[in-house]
C-alpha cells in the first residue's frame, strides 16, 4: 500500500449511516419483530413464533404472487434490455439531435408512477381511450379490466414504455464514453458492425448494463403503483404481484404478522437474486474480450 | 526492515487505531443510548414490539459485525481468495453468504421438516463453517 490509511474518512460516512439506520435498519428490525407476533392493534403483541412463516410458506396465494412477479420481471428484462441497447446504438453521438433525443428519452422517467398508471388506464379504455377505441374499431376484443391476458399485455407495454428510457440513457452514457481510438482500430482491422458491438461496445457497456439490469430487476420485483392504478391487481388476482398482495394483507386485512413474515421472505429472495445477478455480471459476463482489447 | 514491512506495520497500526475508534464510538453511542432510554424523556418504542428472541438475534448479528471488524483490524484486506465458486471472495462476502444461506436453510426447514428450528440452526452453523473454509 502506497499511502497510510486515513480513517478520518469514516466520519464522513456517519450521516449516511444514521440515515440508513432510520430509514432502513430500524423498520427492518420492526418487521422482524412483527413477524413472530400477533397483534389486534393498540401496541399489544402476542408471541406467535414461526407460525406466520409456516403459513406464508404453505399458502398458494404467496406462491402464485411470487410466480407472477418472477414472470413479470423476466418478461420486462427480456424486452427492455435488448430494446434499450438497440435504441442507444441508433441514437446520434453528436449534433443538434443529441439533446432532443435525450430529452425525449428522459420524459417518461419524469412522470410520477401513479400518473403513468392513470394515463394507460384511460389510454386502454374501449369507450374513450385511443388504444382501446382503435383496437375495438379494428375488431380486436380488448379489455384489460375483464381479460387477464389483456391486463398483462397492457402492464408489460406500460412498463416498457415507462422504463426502457432508463436502460437507453445508461447504455448511451456507456457508449459515448468509448474513445474514438477503439473504433479506428476496429476499422483498420476491418471489423464488422457485429464484431464492433460484440468486442468493443458490449464490454464497455458492461458496468452500466449491470446497473440497468439490477435497477430494472429490483424495481420490477417491487412494482406496486402502476398495476395497482391500472388494474388494482385484477381481473381476479391475475395481476396481483407480491407488493400488491403484501399491502392487501398488511393494510387491507391488518394481518401484520403474516404480512411481516411475507416481507422477510420477499426480502431474502430479493437479496439472493441481486447477489446472484451482481456476482454473475461482475465475474463472468463479457469480461474476457475486454481484457483482450485493453 | 524493508519498505513492504514498513508499509505493513503502518497499515496494521492504522487498522488498530481504526478498531479502537470503532470500539470507542460504539461504547459512547451505546452509553448515550442507555442513559437516554433510562431517562424520563425516553422514546416510546412500544410500536417496535421487541421480544427477547428477536433482540438476541439482532445482538448476535451486531456481535458478528464487530467480530469481523476486529478480524479486519488484525488482518487487513479482507483475505481475498478464489474458492470453490471460482471467483474471488472476501471474508465479508463469506459472512453475507453464510447469513443469507442460513435464512434460506431455516425457511426450507420450516417448509419441509417442521417448526423445530434448533436443528436448522445446527445445519446453518455447519453450512457457515463450510462457506468460510471452502468458498
Amino acid at each position: 500500500m502506497d499511502k497510510p490509511l486515513n480513517n478520518k474518512a469514516w466520519f464522513f460516512v456517519l450521516p449516511v449511516f444514521f440515515l440508513v439506520a432510520i430509514s432502513a435498519i430500524i423498520p427492518l428490525m420492526t418487521v422482524v419483530n412483527y413477524s413472530v407476533q400477533d397483534t389486534f392493534g393498540n401496541n399489544q403483541f402476542f408471541w406467535a413464533g414461526t407460525e406466520w412463516y409456516s403459513e406464508v410458506l404453505s399458502s398458494s396465494r404467496f406462491h402464485d404472487a411470487l410466480l407472477r412477479n418472477l414472470m413479470f420481471s423476466g418478461i420486462i428484462l427480456a424486452i427492455e434490455i435488448p430494446l434499450g441497447i438497440a435504441i442507444a446504438l441508433s441514437m446520434p453521438r453528436k449534433g443538434i439531435w443529441v439533446p432532443v433525443c435525450l430529452i425525449l428519452m428522459a420524459l417518461p422517467l419524469l412522470i410520477p408512477w401513479n400518473v403513468v398508471g392513470t394515463i394507460w388506464q384511460v389510454f386502454g379504455r374501449a369507450d374513450i381511450g385511443l388504444l382501446g377505441r382503435v383496437l375495438s374499431e379494428l375488431g380486436v376484443e380488448y379489455n384489460y379490466a375483464t381479460n387477464s391476458v389483456d391486463a398483462w399485455v397492457t402492464i408489460i407495454i406500460m412498463d416498457v414504455w415507462h422504463w426502457t428510457s432508463l436502460v437507453v440513457l445508461l447504455c448511451y452514457s456507456g457508449l459515448v464514453a468509448i474513445p474514438e481510438a477503439y473504433y479506428q482500430a476496429a476499422r483498420i482491422d476491418g471489423a464488422s458492425k457485429w464484431k464492433v458491438f460484440r468486442y468493443i461496445q458490449l464490454p464497455k457497456m458492461q458496468r452500466v448494463l449491470l446497473i440497468a439490469v439490477l435497477l430494472r430487476f429490483m424495481d420490477s420485483f417491487m412494482i406496486y403503483t402502476e398495476p395497482f392504478v391500472l388494474t388494482g391487481g385484477g381481473p381476479g388476482n391475475s395481476t396481483t404481484f407480491l407488493s400488491i398482495d403484501l399491502v392487501k394483507m398488511a393494510i387491507g386485512q391488518f394481518d401484520l404478522g403474516p404480512a411481516a413474515a411475507m416481507s422477510i421472505i420477499y426480502f431474502l429472495i430479493i437479496l439472493l437474486l441481486c447477489w446472484v445477478f451482481y456476482t454473475v455480471m461482475t465475474n463472468f459476463g463479457v469480461d474476457a474480450p475486454e481484457k483482450e482489447v485493453d | 526492515m524493508n519498505q513492504s514491512q514498513v508499509d505493513q506495520a503502518r497499515t496494521s497500526k492504522g487498522s488498530v487505531k481504526f478498531l479502537i475508534g470503532i470500539l470507542v464510538f460504539v461504547l459512547v453511542l451505546g452509553g448515550i443510548g442507555f442513559l437516554w432510554f433510562q431517562s424520563e424523556n425516553a422514546p416510546n418504542l412500544a410500536w417496535m414490539a421487541w421480544t427477547k428472541p428477536t433482540a438476541i438475534f439482532f445482538i448476535t448479528i451486531v456481535c458478528l459485525l464487530l467480530a469481523m471488524s476486529i478480524w479486519e483490524a488484525f488482518s487487513p484486506g479482507g483475505g481475498p481468495r478464489v474458492g470453490i465458486l471460482r471467483f474471488e471472495t472476501t471474508r465479508g462476502d463469506r459472512l453475507f453468504l453464510s447469513l443469507l444461506g442460513s435464512g434460506f436453510i431455516h425457511l426450507a426447514w420450516l417448509g419441509f421438516v417442521g417448526p423445530d428450528l434448533w436443528r436448522a440452526l445446527g445445519v446453518s452453523i455447519v453450512y457457515a463453517l463450510l462457506v468460510f473454509t471452502f468458498v
